[in-house]
């Protein structure tokens, strides 16, 4: 936790001294033709259709809505899947007028309907913090895909609990 | 797909009468074999499987051994006997005859055989007409015979009914290789789709083309349609598909899960998971997919309804206790009893048939098993031990054997046992998943 505070700490410095380049969510400001763009992925596609299109699911890494993380057989949001929604949240109401979808996933362990329905729990658990944090709860809608639609396919604890996970996909206006 | 009809006639009135005195002599020889099937084992009862004669003038002689293969995989997969190896018989099929007065036993109990399937066939046109007979050998006397007609195409299905037969002479019970298993498999590629095949592998074919994912197939009680969750439309949707006729049509499409739908012994309700605001209950909805009624009502996952053979009852899954675990309610709703009181995940029941257990996956040590357990939780029993994760049990149509995947060989493939997890037999190889088989009940 303590590394946690000072590793923001450090960002925080570091956004006060580079200015809007570094890590902004919001890109540079209009006119100022001299600073860098900011730039990263909003993954706007879901992961079925991902699928469908022959590539693996998102994964929130190097976007604005970060992915949340589940213990086994578990809906529950831990501290650090909590502070994440935080982040998640204050994305959500600088961008008020983003709809965004919440998928819910599993690993690979268990029942496929259990999963789907586990993933359920986890979308839908997913949602009501955000909604307990201000966000509107019309912006949010859940799916769940169970263990139908791994990140990864190791049969490890490290894939498993990668793939335990909330994952969210901005659908736009 | 061409509508099919097989039309059974028994060979003549005194098969009965025969039948019964000469059971009376099998259950003598044989006595292993009556009751719970305990195979494989030195003790499986020895039979001859001959190629059927051509009686037509001309044609097709290969039908006469694929007849006899298929006979033979069958009464293989059940575990009871041992088919012996066609090379050692004497007796060639066109030059013998298929009457117990034509049939020189000696030339079959000195290979040892204590039961013989002969036969024969004629083609006339696109029409088959298949003549099977099962004798014991040491008795010299006809137990079942049975003449199947029907277009070329029924030859498997010929083959099938009359294993089934054989298995009914054996153990006072219709076998279950007149039937059809439907399962999901990722063999042709990155989507789910849902397949159907024979016991033994023959007439394959893959039965959704959803580019998308599709889980939890189940037969209708005609054996003529499945039920299944596809996302192809974006929502795990809730489909209807005749195999006969083609036609598809969407059940329940609310928005959530429409998952695992199983229709009611009868016909008249689909038993299925419904998500309502993350939260999943048993609902009924009638054929057209109108909500009924709600069999489980809470914030609790419940999931994976599956009818008793009465249909008044419905195992299901739920983890309203903390874990998953299995649960019997009315079908009209009310208070829920649990049966599993081992282990701290148990998920997927399947009724069996016969009424009697339930079959369901437990984790142990880390692992998925296949257990079975009575309806008043008594007596588990487990299947399947030490052999990587074993899932998605879904009984035969009489109630002796499971199917079930497992990961055993790296590859989820499909296998069968019997009700004691003695005989367990792979029954799919090659690449992919093959995950959640269905067996369908006995065909028309």
């Amino acid at each position: 936790m303590g590394k946690r505070v000072l590793c923001i700490a450090v960002l925080s410095l570091l956004v006060a001294v580079v200015g809007s380049g570094c890590s902004s969510k919001k890109g540079a400001k209009p006119g100022s033709g001299t600073s860098k763009i900011g730039e990263e992925g909003i993954d706007s596609v879901g992961s079925l259709e991902r699928l469908k299109k022959g590539q693996k699911p998102g994964s929130g890494e190097g976007g604005p809505l970060q992915d949340v993380h589940f213990g086994f057989d578990s809906y529950e949001l831990d501290e650090q899947a909590r502070a994440a929604l935080r982040e998640n949240a204050a994305w959500l109401k600088e961008n008020g007028s983003q709809k965004v979808e919440v998928e819910g996933h599993c690993d690979e362990r268990g029942t496929v309907e259990y999963n789907l329905a586990l993933g359920a729990k986890r979308a839908r658990a997913t949602k009501d913090y955000l909604v307990t944090l201000g966000v509107s709860s019309d912006r949010l809608t859940t799916i769940s895909y169970g263990e139908e639609l791994p990140l990864c396919s190791e049969h490890t604890e490290d894939c498993w609990a990668r793939n335990r996970r909330g994952h969210f996909v901005v659908l736009g206006d | 797909m061409r509508r099919l009809s097989l039309q059974v006639v028994s060979t003549g009135r005194f098969v009965l009468a025969i039948a019964l005195v000469a059971f009376a002599s099998l259950a003598s020889a044989s006595a292993q074999v009556r009751g719970t099937i305990v195979g494989p084992s030195k003790n499986n009862y020895p039979i001859a499987i001959s190629p059927l004669k051509n009686l037509s003038a001309a044609g097709g002689k290969d039908i006469g051994a694929q007849f006899a293969d298929i006979v033979a995989r069958d009464l293989t997969l059940a575990g009871l006997f041992k088919v012996l190896d066609r090379t050692a018989y004497i007796e060639k099929p066109d030059a013998s005859g298929i009457n117990a007065e034509d049939i020189n036993f000696d030339n079959w109990s000195v290979i040892g055989a204590l039961a013989l399937v002969k036969g024969g066939y004629t083609v006339e046109g696109d029409n088959l007409t298949i003549e099977a007979k099962l004798f014991d050998v040491y008795q010299r006397k006809q137990l079942a015979g049975k003449r199947y007609r029907g277009g070329m195409d029924l030859v498997r299905r010929m083959a099938h009914r009359f294993a089934d037969e054989i298995m009914a002479q054996f153990t006072g019970e219709r076998g279950p290789f007149d039937s059809r298993i439907a399962f999901v498999s990722t063999r042709d590629g990155r989507f789910k789709e849902v397949y159907v095949m024979s016991l033994d592998g023959g007439d394959l074919q893959q039965v959704t083309k959803s580019q998308s994912i599709t889980v939890s197939p189940s037969w209708t009680p005609d054996a003529r349609s499945l039920l299944f969750t596809s996302y192809k439309r974006g929502n795990p949707d809730l489909y209807q598909l005749d195999l006969i006729s083609g036609r598809e049509t969407r059940i329940s499409q609310r928005a959530g899960l429409n998952l695992g739908g199983k229709m009611s012994p009868d016909g008249s309700t689909i038993a299925m998971a419904l998500e309502t605001d993350g939260s999943s209950d048993v609902v009924i909805l009638d054929r057209s997919g109108e909500l009924v009624r709600r069999a489980t009502d809470n914030w609790a996952i419940d999931v994976s309804p599956s009818w008793s053979p009465d249909g008044r009852q419905l195992a299901f899954c739920s983890n309203r206790g903390g874990g998953p675990q299995i649960f019997i309610t009315s079908a009209e709703g009310g208070a829920a009893r649990r049966i599993t009181s081992t282990g701290d995940y148990n998920t997927a029941p399947a009724w069996s048939p016969k009424g009697d257990r339930i079959a369901y996956v437990s984790r142990s040590e880390g692992a998925f098993d296949i257990f079975t357990v009575k309806t008043d939780g008594s007596e588990p029993r487990q299947l399947t031990q030490g052999s990587g994760n074993n899932e998605d049990p879904s009984w035969s149509p009489d109630g002796r054997y499971i199917l079930f995947s497992s990961s055993r060989r790296g590859h989820k493939k499909l296998f069968i046992t019997d009700v004691g997890g003695v005989s367990q037999v792979e029954l799919t190889q090659g690449g992919g998943d093959d995950t959640s088989p269905t067996w369908s009940g006995w065909r028309e």
